[in-house]
């Protein structure tokens, strides 16, 4: 009974933290410009449109932040086999994993701006240095808070996985989370303000994307308040209800059938989100946007 | 059958680039077995990294060829296949020279990488009919890439190349080294894809890559190596990435159309 109240402590803590981390993953990403979004600020100055939007163009979001939290979680345990205190040696792991970020980062921005020469797109060498510091600035927490998740799971609930496997595992799954919630958002509503809401990107429209703001001209950090509010807590409602549906599951039902009691409960709560998403789907798509009459 | 496009024009054939890579990786290697067989000290192991960057170079160089097809999307996943194929041939290579011997590890590494490459790549255009023409060669070469990377990363880390006492696989640190490696082979090109790309602006970011996952290797060797060996990875690594991320700064600042600081870009529509 008590390993029951323990692991249902573990899961609603992770639940919470996994809440953060996703939210700060996608505020991170929007300010940095990464995923699938990239492509039109990647596409803009080819179209004629000279932007001061950052472009972190890593990888898409899910391998790059399986790096940073698998990477933050090696080091961590390493210090942990040292001897280190737990916090300390997160938190050390973490930074080691911001660092890379950052360089990763401005690498990307350097090399895809300066490939870009053939269309007169300048290096901001300003946007360089604000908006690599804030995007490091949200990928701590997110990453942070995603080793902590990672080492409840290896210590706590005794995970038979070691700290840099479960990172890889719950890095994805971040990364994918706040891909998939979070880009849409930003690609499809955030980049294309100066068009008709909901209308998805029109082919004449590529690459002309927002560049100014309510004053003077836009840099990625004005995606930051935006995402905040809209984008960030979507993805982190649903990076928190992945890590909680799967712990709470495995704490509740993994006694039953010798194991297979939560394999079952993972497909219903599947199934019950897969209705639960049709209804939301069809009801935003009568309520909302120009394609009523399709 | 898919159309050729020329990532960038000119520079080092791929031909020479490949076999410097090789060169480099297979003799940084051989050196770090020396150091731990023969002269019985692990503060050679620092040469697993260089081992790791000669392979990224070659890597890097046999994905633009293979991106030149039009699979520009596909750069990060080449990254991620290149280490996944390469894996099989890193297991298998050190499992071979357990029952042998250590010295045949690099070459049968090597070998056992390039043939599952040239199986999966025979699978991609036959079965998967993709019909790419460098598809077979590329993915054989990828897998070396990626296993000759892992295998140079796991020496920095433990100081040896065989399995030691299982803190590379057991305790995971094999998924740090796969995480490193498949970014660090991906993001240059990937990074520096565009019509202004240039060859050794590209590379520079290779080293870059690789001296920055040699960088946290070297922090978690210190499990694994003796305290002197690891500051000697570490401070080594700490000043190759220095210097290259300096020079590929340099090479940025040549290449783009302008370098502005808090100035505003000038619109076509407002001239």
């Amino acid at each position: 009974m008590q390993e029951i109240i323990i692991g249902i402590g573990v899961t609603a803590l992770a639940g919470a933290l996994a809440a953060v981390a996703g939210a700060a993953e996608d505020t991170e990403s929007n300010i940095g410009s990464q995923g699938d979004p990239n492509s039109q600020v990647q596409l803009a100055p080819q179209m004629g449109y000279t932007h001061r939007i950052y472009n972190k163009a890593v990888s898409g979001e899910p391998p790059a932040y399986t790096l940073w939290v698998t990477l933050a979680c090696g080091v961590a345990w390493a210090f942990l086999m040292m001897g280190m205190n737990a916090i300390l040696a997160i938190v050390l792991g973490t930074v080691l994993a911001t660092i890379v970020q950052g360089v990763y980062a401005t690498t990307a921005y350097l090399g895809r701006t300066a490939s870009l020469s053939k269309f007169g797109q300048p290096v901001f060498t300003d946007v360089l240095k604000s908006v690599t510091t804030v995007t490091m600035g949200h990928a701590f927490v997110a990453i942070f808070t995603t080793v902590v998740i990672c080492y409840l799971l290896a210590t706590v609930i005794g995970h038979p996985f070691s700290l840099p496997l479960l990172g890889i595992v719950w890095g994805l799954a971040l990364g994918a989370a706040g891909s998939a919630t979070g880009n849409p958002y930003y690609g499809k509503e955030r980049q294309y303000q100066n068009q008709k809401f909901g209308a998805g990107v029109p082919i004449s429209a590529s690459g002309n994307i927002v560049r100014y703001a309510e004053a003077g001209q836009r840099s990625s950090i004005d995606n930051g308040f935006f995402t905040a509010k809209f984008g960030g807590p979507a993805s982190g409602l649903c990076f928190g209800l992945i890590v909680f549906f799967e712990l709470w599951r495995t704490v509740l039902f993994e006694h039953y059938l010798a194991g297979w009691g939560a394999v079952i409960a993972g497909a219903v709560i599947i199934i019950i989100f897969m209705v639960i998403d049709r209804y939301v789907e069809k009801w935003a798509r009568e309520n909302y946007g120009p394609y009523t009459e399709a | 059958m898919s159309v050729k496009v020329e990532a960038s024009h000119g520079g080092i054939p791929h031909g020479k680039i490949a076999a410097a890579g090789i060169v480099i990786a297979l003799v940084s290697l051989y050196i770090a077995v020396i150091g731990h067989e023969v002269l019985n000290v692990d503060y050679l192991a620092f040469f697993g990294g260089i081992a790791a960057i000669g392979a990224l170079i070659w890597g890097n160089s046999a994905i633009k060829r293979l991106c030149s097809y039009g699979i520009g999307a596909g750069v990060p996943s080449a990254g991620m296949l290149a280490f996944g194929s390469g894996l099989f041939g890193m297991f298998l290579g050190v499992i071979i020279g357990g029952i042998t011997s250590v010295w045949i590890i690099p070459v049968a590494v090597l070998v056992i990488a390039l043939i599952t490459g040239l199986i999966l790549g025979w699978i991609a255009n036959t079965v998967l009919n993709m019909k790419i023409p460098v598809m077979i060669q590329s993915l054989a070469e990828l897998a070396a890439v990626g296993a000759l990377t892992t295998i140079g990363l796991r020496t920095v880390a433990t100081g040896c190349l065989e399995m030691g006492d299982g803190v590379f696989v057991g305790v995971g640190f094999i998924a740090v080294a796969f995480m490193l490696g498949a970014i660090a082979l991906q993001h240059p090109f990937n990074a520096c894809l565009g019509p202004g790309e240039t060859q050794d602006r590209t590379n520079m970011l290779v080293i870059e890559c690789g001296f920055l996952s040699m960088i946290i290797m070297a922090v978690i060797s210190f499990v694994a190596v003796s305290a002197i060996a690891g500051w000697i990875s570490l401070v080594i690594a700490v000043i190759g990435w220095a210097v290259s991320y300096k020079k590929y700064i340099a090479l940025s600042k040549r290449d783009a159309a302008a370098w502005l600081d808090a100035k505003p870009f000038v619109d076509a529509e407002e001239e």
